[in-house]
């Protein structure tokens, strides 16, 4: 059954002969039991995930320099501005440098493609059917005509946590970071959370 | 009851080590108490003094058999056996008429004094309980006790634990310092 919110804990299931294995790999007279080692390292890794989930902030893990996109952008601008940078969606700001929306490639799709289309392959499976294939125009928009909003945001002091909840919640792969004036200072993105979450290989 | 089912146990005996390992342990063992022995019988066997006590045994399993462990570094070593030593002479000092109760007082007392002071290191009790059981020759040391063989003779064997315990690669001593 799948979790419907990202607060799932993922079990330390680390058994006695895990222990006992890696033991024996190392030469040296443990002065410890099984049992203990189990229980430390039970609670060493929970303390560890504590401090992961609630001390990194997004802050600490948001790209600054933000590919983004004007309200009156035309949208053939956004699309090559996407294109370019090769990122899957971007902020929309106003006049004053306030998030205001999202543009994304689902955006795109489901302007292009009809009412209800949000999936790529959907578009796909439809053109290869035969019927109509991208048919709405769509060339005359601006970003405001085809964003998100009002957009989801974070800000700089949400724990990554937090953020990678809303994006799992929301279903949604961005957060722009903002300000108490709601000015764009970020963006943090699934992979930018993806990325911070791996475990870095064992020195 | 919640009281003896305590006693049951819930774990099990660590894997045994290799022979390396084993074998090492015989060398510095062999080294550490060879060598203050040495001294006691060649250097000091007429004299006032000696350099060896049961405890050093204690000791020799943990600086050359269980390198790793914390009860096994220098500060443990050193810090346990000085401690020890004079508390085991002030009790032995106080109470000699009573060698019950000084034998328990000195030895559960340095095991507290070790706890508090980060220095716990198991043949320190030994050491507390040989200032009150003796020979006559260590009751008439009084203090000085303290320093030889107690410190003088952790000292060397120290010095063989360095020297010894990081030949081989798969080892290395001490784990920290302070």
């Amino acid at each position: 059954m799948k979790p419907d919110s990202a607060n799932v804990c993922i079990p330390v299931e680390i058994s006695e002969d895990d222990i006992v294995e890696a033991m024996k790999a190392i030469p040296g007279y443990l002065d410890i039991t099984t049992g203990d080692f189990k229980e430390l390292y039970q609670a060493a890794f929970a303390h560890a995930v504590q401090r992961l989930t609630e001390t990194v902030t997004v802050g600490d893990v948001m790209i600054t320099n933000v590919v983004s996109a004007d309200l009156h952008t035309p949208l053939k601008d956004v699309a090559r501005l996407m294109a370019q940078k090769r990122v899957s969606g971007v902020p929309i700001v106003d006049e004053d440098g306030r998030v205001v929306g999202v543009v994304s490639e689902t955006d795109f799709l489901s302007h292009m493609a009809g009412e209800g289309v949000r999936s790529f392959m959907e578009v796909i499976a439809s053109c290869l059917t035969g019927s109509q294939c991208l048919a709405v125009p769509i060339e005359a928009m601006t970003a405001e005509g085809v964003m998100s909003s009002p957009a989801i945001v974070s800000s700089a002091h949400d724990s990554v946590f937090a953020a990678a909840n809303t994006m799992f919640e929301k279903k949604i792969n961005r957060l722009p970071v903002v300000g108490a004036d709601r000015r764009m200072v970020g963006i943090v993105s699934r992979s930018d959370v993806l990325r911070y979450s791996l475990p870095k290989a064992v020195s | 009851m919640k009281y003896f089912s305590k006693m049951k146990g819930t774990t099990h005996s660590p894997p045994k080590v290799g022979a390396t390992e084993i074998l090492w342990s015989w060398i510095g063992s062999f080294l550490g108490i060879a060598l203050v022995a040495y001294i006691n019988y060649e250097f000091l066997g007429d004299s006032d003094f000696l350099m060896i006590i049961g405890s050093f045994g204690a000791s020799a399993v943990l600086i050359y058999g269980a390198i790793r462990s914390p009860l096994a570094q220098p500060r443990n070593l050193i810090g346990g056996h000085v401690l020890s030593a004079i508390i085991g002479v002030v009790f032995y000092q106080i109470l000699s008429t009573e060698p019950w109760l000084a034998s328990s007082l000195a030895v559960s007392t340095s095991i507290a004094v070790m706890h508090a002071t980060k220095t716990l290191h198991p043949p320190g009790g030994a050491t507390a309980l040989i200032a009150i059981i003796g020979s006559d020759k260590i009751h008439s040391l009084g203090f000085l006790y303290v320093l030889v063989p107690v410190a003088s003779g952790a000292l060397v064997m120290l010095v063989v634990a360095l020297l010894v315990n990081n030949i081989p690669s798969t080892r290395r001593y001490p784990e920290f310092w302070i």
